[in-house]
């Protein structure tokens, strides 16, 4: 343990992993707003009247949440634009078509966090007391307008701590594309790792940046909590 | 007092194979006060609630002033059911009141994204109301933060703010405290006398009797029983409205 070269390390990589961090940072918000709206669609479409919808839905649930994220990250990128350029070929032959690494990333992270949100919003619409429905359509509200305006609103504050967790989670499952050639923290430090053989320092390095910035957020839902609970 | 305002003909409902209304036929005439009283599970509060539509009958016809919710030959329609549903305004037992909303956007809300009412005149239009019931000294507080009868009292200011032409009370009294009642009971006996058009139902028996202009007694799914008060209440026709009778009165 004579031998570790943190400063080295330090400052070769930080430099480098602040560049990640930003990849980092634009992936995981826009995966995320991806996962949000793909979430809420979801779970109003399983919570409609039409039965048909709703078990195609759940299906498509439990597929995304039975398989591993890394796999749909490959998936993805890989094989997707290989499906449709196949397809697409068979009438417009020599097509081809490609993805790049972080459209794919933010596809597969917000369909696969998508899935797994729209469970923490159908909860939480149906958490909302059916009273709540009732009294905005006998003021006038369409079932539709009711949703929208009265009942999702209040289960948005129920559900924000859980969000806030899934965005915690979700930013850090970005490492995963690395794996599919996205330039992010871990893909930098591997790279700069097996260059200068500092791989106790690069790792280390890399875990403190997720935790820098993982424990504010992990503080700012718990303020959020707090305030968002006061009327509920 | 004789054109009608709320007319059930017909009416069935189910839910399952449980068959709650099995029949029944009703006009609710302008002005008039008409309290629907009977045991619980007797089928009033689905009365009420299929009177605005809240539960869709499952056979017969609810018209509100001639129009009625399901125009025949024509596709349900949400838009003009809701449309008719505004013109009926309703209190729950439960309040109902939205929490997330303070008592003045309680009462705002339903006036500017129903009726398109600008902020600043429905937020005049809304205090007016929150007046009307008391309530001025409360605009800004959260339901959390209000008594039952005050939650209540919102409740009849947000209904009332629609400018509704008939008012639905659900058992309205039901879940306050005793000391409460008497606040709520006098915010709807002031509007009975300002000549509005009242469905209610009730436990309230002594109310029932000071306000009605008629008294449905509901038994099993059915209209047992109607009469002026003095009538039902001195002199029940029916063994039921009899054994109902003695039970609430003591």
């Amino acid at each position: 343990m004579q031998n570790l070269h943190f400063q080295t390390a330090f400052e070769e990589l930080f430099p480098q992993l602040l560049d990640a961090l930003w990849v980092v940072i634009t992936l995981a918000v826009l995966a995320f707003a991806l996962a949000l709206v793909i979430g809420l669609l979801i779970a109003l479409g399983r919570l409609s009247k039409l039965k048909l919808l709703g078990r195609i839905l759940l299906i498509f649930v439990e597929i995304v949440r039975g398989t591993p994220l890394l796999v749909q990250l490959l998936y993805v990128y890989y094989v997707l634009p290989e499906i449709v350029s196949r397809i697409v070929g068979t009438w417009n032959p020599g097509f081809h078509w490609n993805l790049n690494a972080m459209t794919a990333g933010i596809i597969a992270l917000g369909i696969n966090y998508g899935c797994y949100l729209s469970e923490v919003f159908r909860a939480s619409i149906l958490a909302i007391d059916p009273g709540q429905m009732k009294a905005a359509q006998a003021l006038g509200y369409t079932p539709r307008m009711a949703m929208w305006r009265i009942v999702i609103p209040q289960s948005l504050r129920i559900s924000v701590p859980t969000l806030g967790n899934y965005f915690i989670m979700m930013s850090k499952d970005t490492s995963l594309c690395a794996f599919i050639t996205v330039g992010e923290i871990i893909l930098t430090t591997s790279s700069y790792a097996s260059q200068t053989f500092l791989t106790i320092e690069s790792y280390t390095l890399a875990a403190i940046i997720y935790l820098v910035l993982s424990l504010p957020l992990a503080r700012l839902v718990l303020v959020l909590e707090r305030r968002l609970s006061r009327h509920v | 007092m004789s054109e009608a305002m709320i007319e059930v003909v017909g009416l069935h409902k189910s839910f399952g194979n449980n068959e709650i209304l099995k029949g029944i036929d009703l006009t609710i005439r302008k002005g008039e006060k008409v309290v629907i009283i009977g045991p619980s599970g007797s089928g009033k509060s689905t009365l009420l609630n299929c009177m605005n539509y809240l539960e869709r009958p499952t056979r017969g016809q609810v018209l509100i002033e001639g129009t009625p919710f399901e125009p025949p030959g024509k596709k349900y329609s949400e838009k003009h059911v809701s449309a008719l549903r505004v013109h009926v305004g309703m209190v729950f037992q439960n309040f109902n009141l939205f929490p997330h909303k303070t008592a003045l956007h309680n009462v705002m809300a339903a006036l500017v994204t129903i009726r398109k009412i600008p902020k600043d005149k429905a937020r005049e239009i809304a205090e007016r109301y929150l007046q009307k019931v008391g309530l001025s000294d409360r605009l800004h507080h959260y339901p959390s933060q209000l008594s039952g009868g005050q939650k209540q009292r919102v409740a009849i200011a947000r209904a009332l703010a629609m400018e509704p032409k008939a008012m639905l009370f659900d058992e309205a009294t039901s879940a306050l405290d005793p000391e409460l009642v008497g606040e709520v009971l006098q915010v709807i006996r002031t509007l009975a006398m300002e000549g509005m058009t009242i469905v209610m139902v009730t436990h309230e028996m002594k109310f029932a009797r000071e306000i009605g202009d008629r008294i449905l007694f509901m038994d099993q799914g059915r209209i047992v029983e109607e009469n002026t008060p003095e009538v039902l209440f001195q002199n029940p026709q029916h063994p039921r409205t009899k054994a109902f009778l003695q039970e609430v009165i003591h």
